[in-house]
């Protein structure tokens, strides 16, 4: 299925510094397309919301962004650089893989010591407080916390590095709501705190209109649409089928129509993304 | 970094240096058992006179059971492969964990260099413990016996087991970058520790150095020290030929005086039908009937004096493998995910 063209264009000004800008990347493992032609330019500062099906890709491009996998076509900088570049580049950018792996025989305490080990710009007093807050006991080994505070404690590493860029793959997945929004809500303040950019994936479209500024959707191993969340309200209005378009219109998928004329009604975020999904499986 | 790979590395640490403690503790006891028998043996024997039966006594005594040690110790290094190499690598990839790792602000070669010269430090200290303690334990015996080339002892010896270990770490843990999972990796890593230490012995060490050669006339006298006469294939053969001092490698097929194999025929009239000589040696009338064919053996052998050399050349060389497997995994983990 064809790029949806001009997508990054809906974001409006181009920005001087990107955190992640992609240009014709993909990625194959052997025959399978996990990603292709992605073009992506996402300006500093926000928080990105990366969207999308389950193997759309989403878990693919994060990888990519922080140097754990290797783009099989295109390119890709981050903070402009390539991804994991060096151990000063890996200095600016946080990860938090799906699932929050840590290790499970090591404590708490060891693995706060890990990040201050390895990690040159780590903030003991910020990881202390937030394992504090998130009620993680010091001498508690990692693998007996369930899986909220596992996330926490993944997060309070990836956190207290002071990273530029925090990218989080699928990070409230496996939490039940009330951790989901206790988890959030540590990120969001992380996130401020650092005054850094953050990426994340979900499936949950909820979390990501929540937390997000900026939106990236994914599917079927191409972007579907990527922008600013309140350009990308004001670039859409809610037209039933049947009804007349305004002039350079295009009706996306169900009443969803893309225009600048301040036609037919408002659309709400979960309406813009669903029918952008609705397209592509179409 | 080393902080964290010492923490990570702390509990198989912890067991293989109890096991260490153990066989060392052994060791030194049968070190201090071997001396005060040839202790006892020298002090009878200074009274009888015989000295050399006495102290070839006392190597017969304890020759098993020094042999059973140099064979358990062999295992170290495949044991040292598997349980601490293999999973080194594999098990972060299994459980995903290196993705929490190489997300540290330090690269993936980094870490993997800090990660492998952790064991690979650990793992050549505790083989040259082992060795050192063998090889103190074994001196009485091994000086009166003399064959310091034998394929079990030489390996168990001196610096060759540190070699050793540092071929498996490095083997360990590049088949576990390889394989990605534990259970695997460690079970491919004994295979390949084993059969590299099968194969270095008997096919490799031999050719370290260029053999000496010499040509021995088959006298009867020079047959008779044979252990067995035989064919393999059609080709007349003489086993257990020894060259004082030296390891013999390679011997020929019986030659005649122009070169060739001694022919089968001839070989087998000698055997079951020489001629009454009444010969008393351990072929009987089989000797004089073969040595009346002018023949001899082109014997290759290493003599004993080259012992260092190889005990370095065979270091050395485990070495060079272990560091070129090190350096590739190092190129290779960039790529790896």
């Amino acid at each position: 299925m064809p790029a949806f063209p001009g997508c990054s264009s809906i974001s409006g000004m181009p920005n001087p510094h990107p955190v992640l800008r992609a240009a014709a990347l993909a990625k194959h493992y052997g025959r399978r397309r996990a990603l292709s032609g992605v073009d992506l330019d996402v300006p500093a500062r926000r928080i990105v919301g990366l969207v999308g099906p389950n193997g759309a890709g989403k878990s693919t491009l994060l990888q990519l962004a922080c140097g754990l996998i290797e783009p099989s076509a295109g390119t890709l900088s981050v903070l402009g650089a390539r991804p994991a570049a060096d151990a000063a580049h890996l200095a600016r950018v946080g990860f938090v893989a799906q699932d929050a792996p840590v290790y499970a025989s090591l404590t708490v305490a060891d693995h706060l010591r890990m990040g201050a080990r390895m990690n040159p710009r780590w903030d003991a007093p910020l990881a202390r407080d937030r394992v504090a807050q998130a009620g993680l006991p010091l001498t508690q080994r990692a693998g007996r916390l369930s899986g909220g505070q596992r996330a926490q404690l993944a997060l309070t590493l990836a956190a207290a590095k002071r990273p530029e860029l925090l990218i989080l793959d699928e990070p409230a997945a496996a939490l039940d709501p009330l951790a989901r929004d206790g988890f959030l809500r540590g990120l969001l303040q992380s996130v401020s705190d650092l005054g850094a950019s953050a990426i994340l994936s979900s499936h949950l479209l909820a979390d990501v209109e929540r937390v997000c500024d900026h939106l990236i959707v994914l599917a079927g191993a191409r972007v579907q649409l990527a922008g600013d969340v309140p350009d990308l309200l004001a670039a859409h209005r809610r037209i039933p089928p049947g009804e007349p378009l305004p002039d350079g219109a295009e009706r996306i998928h169900g009443a969803v129509v893309r225009t600048p004329a301040p036609a037919g009604a408002a659309v709400e975020l979960s309406e813009l993304v669903l029918a952008y999904l609705g397209r592509a499986a179409r | 970094m080393i902080w964290m790979s010492w923490r990570q590395f702390r509990t198989p640490a912890l067991v293989g240096a109890v096991v260490l403690a153990a066989l060392a503790a052994y060791l030194i006891s049968t070190g201090l058992d071997i001396r005060s028998a040839r202790d006892g043996y020298l002090a009878q024997c200074h009274a009888a006179g015989d000295c050399p039966a006495a102290l070839s006594r006392l190597a017969g005594d304890y020759r098993t059971r020094l042999l059973l040690l140099a064979g358990v110790l062999g295992l170290v290094p495949a044991l040292i492969g598997m349980f601490w190499c293999a999973p080194l690598i594999a098990r972060e990839l299994e459980t995903g964990t290196h993705r929490l790792a190489w997300n540290q602000s330090v690269t993936r070669r980094r870490w993997l260099l800090v990660r492998l010269s952790t064991v690979l430090l650990a793992a050549m200290l505790v083989s040259l413990a082992a060795s050192a303690l063998l090889t103190w334990a074994a001196a009485p015996v091994d000086a009166i016996a003399g064959d310091r080339f034998a394929t079990v002892n030489f390996g168990a010896r001196y610096l060759s087991p540190v070699g050793q270990a540092a071929l498996a770490a490095a083997l360990g843990a590049v088949t576990g970058l390889f394989v990605r999972r534990t259970v695997p990796a460690m079970a491919l890593t004994g295979l390949l520790v084993i059969a590299i230490l099968f194969v270095m012995p008997n096919a490799v060490r031999p050719h370290l150095m260029p053999a000496q050669h010499l040509s021995r006339p088959m006298t009867a006298a020079a047959i008779d020290e044979a252990r067995g006469l035989g064919t393999l294939g059609s080709a007349p053969v003489v086993r257990g030929i020894e060259v004082p001092g030296a390891w013999v490698t390679d011997v020929s097929e019986l030659l005649t005086a122009d070169g060739r194999p001694l022919d089968s025929r001839t070989f087998n009239e000698c055997l079951m039908h020489a001629p009454k000589t009444g010969a008393r040696g351990t072929f009987g009338d089989s000797s004089p009937c073969l040595a009346s064919h002018d023949l001899h053996l082109d014997i290759a052998y290493q003599p004993n004096s080259r012992f260092w050399r190889f005990q370095v050349l065979e270091t050395a060389l485990y070495l060079a493998l272990s560091a070129l497997l090190c350096a590739f995994a190092v190129w290779r983990i960039r790529h790896r995910t």
